[in-house]
């Protein structure tokens, strides 16, 4: 097996798992929700209502990820959920920097640049450019 | 004790996103070019929390698909990782904007676009499947330095393909906007996608639709994160839509396989230029110009989008002939 088919076959086997470890995740934290009957102490009526003028709606500006650990060491619905979609979000820079690894071991250089500039866009646009829009 | 409005609530939400999953799929469009309209339209989901839903569940399918399509060869992992530098630039620029389009409360500019971008994406995702093999060009100087010469084993003809990639250069220009749509809209961007390898670069329409499908999760993750800090992300709206666009799409792609008449097709592509037209009504109301009562933008956009699909299948059939795009 030469290494595109092995960037292959790993790229592919991260994609398909991840998918299957957010979608279960997910699910937990949505069972978690409707039998506790609320999410971080907010009731399932406010998590359900999106359209909410007069007290707003509950998004993902009132969860930070750092929440995540501490919801979910109390079995705390939102705590699955975001993690679920975390894992989401973060699959694809899995993706990235097997790339990134597999283009460097075979050397080949505009492919390791390009890949790395890639990351560097995904990763700013989770780590950085945040802070530039409101919370 | 189980609320059972909220569990109701969720349930039809998740069969909307099924529905919008199988029809994306069907029509090859992705589900969330369905579901934000299916969202705002229907459930009356304001059009910030549909865009975040649909960047959710774009990345599932997109992961989902891409698993399959990757493992066999297809998609070609090294063209898609080199066009999403300008399409992660493209998807950060469009979050940014829709951040910009929010705050200073002109979403109906939203819903014009949409229903633009969904009306003119019909023709391209229509016509794929024209040129199954291009005729392999000489490779110009992006060919080399990008590495653009690859092949695929083709189970449908039973050989390999081999192809060249050419002006790299101009798969870039195209990706850029398909990234910005991206972040703008909450969808794949996938029919422009599309149009910058299968036009621009001369590639094989299998490597175009599949290296699309992978590099589609990598631009709705750029713009998720945005949208995540930005408060774009309704939980419960996102894990439904998540679940259930991942559900429809899985069901569509089974379902493509055994439906044997793709005139079929036609139908689906109705129901989306009525979902474009539709939005482009709301748009308009939204933006206060001219108010069009609800009822009247429902015949209005019946109406146009049977005379806009008629006349395409009419165009097409005669351009054709004998050997359809559907078929």
């Amino acid at each position: 097996m030469d290494t595109s088919d092995k960037l292959t076959l790993i790229v592919s086997y991260i994609l398909k798992y991840a998918v299957f470890l957010s979608i279960t995740l997910i699910i937990i934290g949505i069972s978690l929700m409707f039998i506790n009957g609320n999410a971080n102490g907010v009731p399932i009526s406010k998590l359900a209502d999106f359209n909410n003028a007069q007290t707003g709606t509950y998004n993902s500006s009132s969860f930070s990820p750092t929440q995540i650990p501490g919801a979910i060491m109390s079995l705390d619905a939102l705590g699955f959920i975001s993690l679920g979609l975390w894992v989401l979000i973060f699959t694809p820079v899995t993706v990235l920097v097997s790339s990134l690894v597999e283009y460097i071991y075979v050397k080949n250089k505009l492919y390791t640049i390009l890949t790395f500039v890639v990351l560097f866009n995904l990763m700013a646009a989770i780590l950085i450019v945040p802070h530039f829009v409101k919370v | 004790m189980i609320d059972y409005e909220s569990l109701g609530w969720f349930l039809l939400i998740l069969a909307g996103g099924v529905v919008a999953g199988i029809i994306g799929s069907l029509t090859g469009l992705g589900g969330g070019s369905v579901l934000v309209p299916l969202l705002t339209l229907f459930y009356g989901v304001p059009i910030e929390y549909a865009t975040g839903a649909s960047l959710i569940s774009t990345i599932a399918t997109s992961a989902g698909s891409a698993s399959t399509y990757t493992r066999k060869g297809i998609a070609n992992i090294k063209i898609g990782v080199g066009l999403e530098v300008a399409t992660t630039l493209g998807a950060i620029i469009g979050a940014l904007m829709f951040e910009i389009v929010v705050t200073h409360k002109v979403q109906f500019v939203l819903y014009l676009l949409f229903g633009v971008v969904i009306l003119t994406s019909i023709i391209p995702t229509v016509k794929r499947g024209k040129y199954e093999f291009p005729e392999e060009k000489q490779g110009d100087f992006t060919s080399r330095i990008f590495q653009l010469k690859a092949k695929y084993y083709d189970e449908k003809a039973g050989k390999e393909v081999s192809y060249t990639g050419v002006r790299w250069w101009l798969g870039e220009i195209i990706m850029f906007f398909a990234g910005l749509l991206s972040g703008l809209l909450g969808i794949g961007s996938g029919a422009l996608k599309v149009l910058g390898m299968d036009w621009a670069m001369n590639l094989p329409m299998k490597v175009t639709t599949t290296t699309s499908n992978f590099m589609i999760g990598i631009t709705a993750a750029t713009g998720s994160s945005i949208y995540w800090y930005a408060g774009y992300i309704q939980f419960f709206l996102a894990s439904a839509t998540a679940i259930g666009v991942l559900l429809g799409s899985r069901i569509g792609s089974t379902l493509l396989l055994r439906i044997s008449n793709k005139e079929i097709r036609w139908i689906f592509f109705s129901i989306l230029s009525f979902l474009g037209v539709d939005m482009i009504l709301k748009g308009i109301t939204n933006s206060k110009l001219y108010n069009i009562p609800s009822i009247d933008g429902f015949g209005i956009a019946v109406a146009s989008s049977v005379i806009l699909i008629l006349l395409l299948f009419l165009k097409i059939t005669i351009e054709e002939g004998k050997h359809g795009y559907l078929r």
